[in-house]
């Protein structure tokens, strides 16, 4: 009877959790495969991912997933595949079934009929298999040969992309194809209070030394944190300071299984959960993260390095030419830093000493050292 | 898990347990029932145990949920232990693990791998098929023929003049069907809608396709149709495709049977009673699904990019604070229903307007709808523009639409079971924070160690289990 003074009204509007769209960029690098091709060959991977699409897109009706391929040489669409022209008829028709991302997935009239296989499982898993096989017949030697890593900066700015288009696309008011700006800036105001769909980003990783794109990396990783879009990690080899970053700073999950061959268990359990699971779970964590940079000069990873006054690019030597920043070209002499190098290090030992010694208080645990003039 | 698969998973349920193994040979209906009748986090559950060689522990179950998350992991296995997908077992040392039901896994392997010979996804017709037909074509032909069912139901309270005309398009064997689930009374040959029937009609498409399909199952055994037999069928139609043609001929006797009623309905098409192939049209392939069936019921919406969005073209209806209602549709089936409880002054070729007034809401109310049906159709059906705030419908006018139903009935009757005379107060708190849990508690008196549940089921087995423990 407490209903009737009507402070719940609030009608039982829930309609179970909001559709989830994942976006696998998975890192074909060959290289790295190869050595993993003892433990895990990528075709059981392949076939594990697949499983766990599949068990995805039946978690939830309207789930939708998305899987880019980070190669050595490009970035690719794995599904769906983008098409240039869109068929009418096609348009019209796949818009409310699970494939339904109209627009680029596209009902492949070539998809043999299987009827041990649900439909919607059968599409994804043969776009996926000819897009591969196909970004497979493009490499040539000479791709391979000229880098040993893989694109993730790329694969994930296409994720991102994929995934703004595809939140226009589900918000409630229908303004999205006739004027983008009006879409875009509605879009922003009506977020806060109605998420029409919830996203994240799984990064199946194996190549090692990421440095060298720490810059589109990090770039990806704050527009994913200012969207609230938690990007997974699973590292099945090779380690980046990098990737461990990207789920920290996002929320999401980072895993390095120890036995690569159970793959399809650690998918299962520790990266299927989506958002509105996670709040009920105890995701797994990264433990110790390590938040080193990378300079922006030799992409190297610092422990201490130098930074612009003015746009906060990091260098790992004070030898710039003509004393400009490399980023911002303004005037950046860094050789009185230097000197100072060696007091910063000592300060730090010396603080370490302090806390230790026991008599500190907490106020004395700051960098008061010195410089700053301290009441007795 | 939407409103119109719960009244199907609240009929699972009751189901005895040799039924559910019977059904879960199939690996089409299992990925039915994991993808629509499964609370989410019992999704979670049983993906993660999928492919888990070994028991899953029930401390490392627990251990995998915050402490918060309590309340929706006990429901979640209460679900699963109900409709015997998840069984719990005690080892030696007394440790409570779960295991998934063997066949229940196996064919949700199947359905994800795609394994087996089952051929339990439809078989598509192999021969081309002379007079196929076109989406479109099977959209207006489901659209007809439910709304010609709807029709029959609202038309003669609304007192549209062709309704008795309407009546004819609707087949016997419907008509009886919804006589048995108790939609509508039929006296001196005039059809009058029962509350059972406001509720189905002011549902959503698919609630209603629901509503129907189970009372239709229930009736099944007196048909002399297997109630597995039927439940299957209607979860491999939901998984079907679309505008594809499948053949009949690897269907049961039962099966066929079946086609000939859900033609009637609109739910599948046939070319004519004998034909080698069927149709599954969109009521169909979104029985599985919560995306809207029949969302082109509206005409206006047809344009191609509409109908490239998937939640815009469901709603219509906008409600100012001001209590008037404007209603983009010209259907008239979406306009009597509106009747039933809006006062409507106005009709444009697009769009009719009224207004929401106590005397329009009393006399729904004294037909039958609730006030509860009332909020929930308008938002169900609210405008995308609506839908941008947070409740949908202002809530002065919902408040006020309660309000004027409770003028005139103060009571609420809930059907259900009152547990009582507890040995102690521990166990009562036990098994009432157990019912909490559940959602199924509706009253409680802790100084008399009272308590009242709307479903009772569970609970007992509970308490089952509690005394086989001690």
């Amino acid at each position: 009877m407490n209903a009737i003074d009507g402070t719940d009204r609030q009608v039982r509007t829930e309609e179970g959790p909001p559709p989830s769209l994942l976006a696998v960029v998975l890192d074909t690098n060959p290289h790295a495969w190869a050595h993993l091709s003892t433990t895990l060959p990528f075709s059981s991977c392949i076939a594990a991912l697949l499983i766990f699409i599949n068990a995805h897109l039946a978690s939830g009706n309207g789930n939708e997933v998305a899987v880019i391929a980070s190669h050595t040489h490009r970035a690719e669409w794995l599904y769906p595949t983008p098409h240039t022209t869109n068929s009418p008829l096609h348009s019209y028709s796949t818009d409310t079934t699970e494939d339904g991302t109209n627009g680029v997935a596209q009902r492949d009239p070539k998809i043999p009929e299987n009827p041990n296989k649900y439909r919607p499982f059968a599409t994804v898993e043969q776009c996926l298999l000819s897009n591969f096989s196909s970004l497979l017949n493009r490499t040539s030697e000479t791709h391979l040969a000229a880098t040993p890593t893989t694109l993730i900066g790329g694969a994930l700015s296409l994720a991102l992309a994929y995934i703004a288009k595809s939140v226009l696309r589900h918000s409630p008011v229908d303004t999205g194809l006739e004027n983008p700006l009006s879409a875009l800036a509605d879009s922003e105001s009506s977020h806060a209070t109605r998420v029409p769909l919830t996203s994240r980003i799984l990064i199946v990783s194996v190549s090692g030394d990421l440095a060298n794109q720490y810059i589109p990396v990090m770039n990806s990783i704050f527009a994913a944190q200012r969207k609230r879009i938690p990007i997974d990690i699973l590292k099945l080899a090779g380690d980046t300071v990098l990737l461990q970053q990207a789920s920290d700073a996002t929320g999401g999950v980072y895993m390095k299984p120890e036995q690569p061959e159970g793959l399809l268990q650690y998918l299962m359990m520790g990266f299927l959960p989506d958002a509105t699971a996670r709040r009920a779970l105890v995701m797994p964590g990264a433990g110790g993260v390590d938040f080193r940079a990378a300079c922006f000069c030799h992409r190297k990873v610092v422990d201490i390095g130098f930074v612009c006054s003015v746009c906060l690019s990091i260098f790992c030597e004070p030898n710039l030419p003509n004393n400009l920043c490399l980023t911002c070209s303004s005037y950046l002499s860094l050789r009185a830093a230097q000197t100072a190098t060696p007091a910063l290090v000592q300060r730090v030992k010396k603080k370490r000493k302090k806390v230790g010694a026991g008599p500190a208080t907490p106020g004395a645990s700051t960098p008061a050292g010195s410089s700053t003039p301290v009441h007795r | 898990m939407s409103a119109s698969s719960s009244q199907a998973l609240d009929y699972l349920e009751l189901l005895p347990r040799q039924t559910h193994t019977k059904l879960y040979e199939q690996p089409s209906t299992v990925l039915a029932i994991f993808r629509c009748m499964l609370p989410h986090i019992a999704k979670t559950i049983v993906m993660g145990m999928l492919y888990m060689p070994t028991p899953f522990a029930a401390v490392d179950l627990e251990a995998w949920f915050r402490p918060d998350g309590k309340k929706e992991r006990e429901k979640a296995l209460a679900v699963l232990e109900q409709l015997h997908i998840v069984a719990s077992q005690q080892d030696d040392k007394r440790q409570l693990s779960y295991t998934l039901y063997k066949g229940f896994a196996r064919s949700l392997r199947q359905a994800l791998e795609g394994s087996g010979t089952h051929r339990s996804f439809g078989v598509p017709s192999s021969i081309p098929d002379p007079n196929r037909v076109t989406i479109p074509f099977l959209e207006e032909y489901a659209r007809s023929q439910w709304e010609n069912i709807l029709f029959f139901m609202v038309g003669s309270t609304v007192g549209l003049a062709n309704a008795n005309q309407l009546g004819n398009a609707v087949g016997e064997g419907t008509k009886a069907l919804l006589k048995a689930g108790d939609f509508i009374r039929i006296s001196n040959g005039r059809v009058s809608i029962t509350r059972a029937g406001f509720t189905f009609v002011l549902q959503e498409t698919n609630a209603q396709v629901w509503s129907l399909l189970i009372v239709y199952l229930k009736h099944a055994p007196q048909l002399g149709m297997s109630e597995t037999d039927v439940l299957s069928f209607l979860f491999m139609l939901g998984s079907l495709e679309l505008g594809q043609d499948y053949t009949t001929s690897t269907l049961s006797p039962t099966q066929l049977q079946m086609l000939e009623d859900l033609s009637a309905f609109g739910i599948v098409y046939r070319s004519s009673k004998d034909a080698r192939t069927f149709y599954p049209t969109r009521l169909a392939v979104t029985l599985t699904s919560d995306t809207g069936a029949l969302s082109t019921s509206d005409p206006l919406k047809s344009s191609p990019v509409g109908s490239s969005r998937p939640n815009a073209n469901k709603g219509f209806i906008i409600v100012e604070t001001n209590y008037r209602l404007y209603a983009y549709t010209s259907s008239l089936l979406q306009i009597a229903v509106l009747s039933l409880f809006t006062k409507l002054t106005t009709r444009f070729p697009n769009l009719v307007s009224g207004k929401l007034t106590k005397e329009s809401t009393t006399r729904a109310v004294k037909l039958g709808i609730s006030s509860t049906q009332i909020v929930a159709y308008l938002t169900a059906h609210a405008h995308p523009q609506m839908q941008k705030t947070q409740p949908f419908l202002p809530p002065t006018v919902t408040d006020q639409i309660r309000l004027w139903e409770y003028e005139g009935e103060r009571v609420e009757t809930t059907t259900g079971f009152l547990m009582k005379e507890f040995n102690s107060e521990t166990e009562y708190r036990d098994v009432l924070s157990y019912a909490e849990s559940l959602g199924v508690l509706q009253w409680k008196n802790d100084s008399k160690r009272l308590f009242f549940v709307d479903r009772v089921e569970q609970i007992s087995l509970y308490l089952q289990k509690k005394k086989s423990r001690v």
